[in-house]
């Protein structure tokens, strides 16, 4: 599934759109050191990190898309990153446990 | 053998910059059809000594030269120096402050990653003058 359609679909608060990407894998995790060297590519990563370090790690692991969990809003520098590179920066209400069953559910990961 | 040469300031002021010289080298790399192997591990070490040079030493320089067959990256900092490298290269050691981890650094991965994803690294410091970490990634 593409993350346009996963964001529809899951109820997602849409904050930044980019490239409408194929999500063909997950990673969970907030210490950036791990992500960086442990996420797939075009993955969803989900996240409660808000912070503008988030977007300059997106672009380097090459994510479809991240989802910041339990009702965190991005920071006002990470918006405008996350804008600026067109990078999908998507807001979820529940916990990363809860939000990565829905995301492996409708993308069948 | 000819070689690209790239120089970046690594801001170390704040953290909104940071990345931007790992992102610029991993576009060219992308650019000149480096396999995405290669461009993912020059990334991550790269990265990883950028953030490190805004956490521990409020900045520094980036040195890059890119060659048909690898990339040679040198890291220069005045920061406080690294008093026991070997102690700083164990995965989950760090100096970085709650302030530093709660912005989700700190882990201590920093410097293990950099050594994990290079195929060589030379780590030159001294304590009150800076550091100065060079890496070869070969493609």
């Amino acid at each position: 599934m593409k993350v346009a359609e996963l964001a529809e679909k899951a109820g997602y608060t849409v904050f930044s759109e980019g490239e409408d990407r194929e999500i063909e894998n997950g990673y969970c995790g907030d210490f950036l050191s791990n992500i960086i060297s442990r996420a797939p590519d075009s993955c969803a990563w989900l996240t409660v990190m808000n912070n503008v370090n988030v977007a300059a790690v997106a672009t380097l692991i090459d994510c479809a898309c991240i989802l910041l969990c339990e009702g965190v809003a991005p920071d006002d520098a990470l918006l405008a990153r996350a804008k600026m590179q067109n990078i999908w920066l998507l807001g979820a209400k529940e916990n990363v446990f809860e939000e990565t069953k829905r995301v492996a559910s409708l993308c069948g990961i | 053998m000819e070689c690209i040469k790239f120089e970046y300031d690594v801001d170390g002021e704040n953290f909104s910059s940071a990345g931007n010289a790992s992102e610029s080298v991993k576009r060219t790399l992308k650019q000149m059809g480096v396999s995405p192997v290669s461009v993912r591990r020059v990334a991550i070490a790269m990265y990883e000594g950028e953030i490190n040079m805004v956490i521990h030493a409020h900045g520094g320089k980036a040195e890059v030269e890119i060659y048909p067959d690898r990339i040679d990256i040198y890291l220069k900092d005045r920061g406080p120096g690294i008093a026991d490298i070997d102690l700083a290269m164990k995965a989950g050691y760090s100096t970085a402050t709650e302030n530093i981890r709660s912005l989700g650094f700190g882990a201590g991965m920093g410097l293990p990653n950099m050594k994990k994803y290079s195929d060589e690294m030379k780590i030159d410091s001294t304590v009150g003058v800076g550091t100065t970490v060079f890496l070869r990634i070969n493609f």
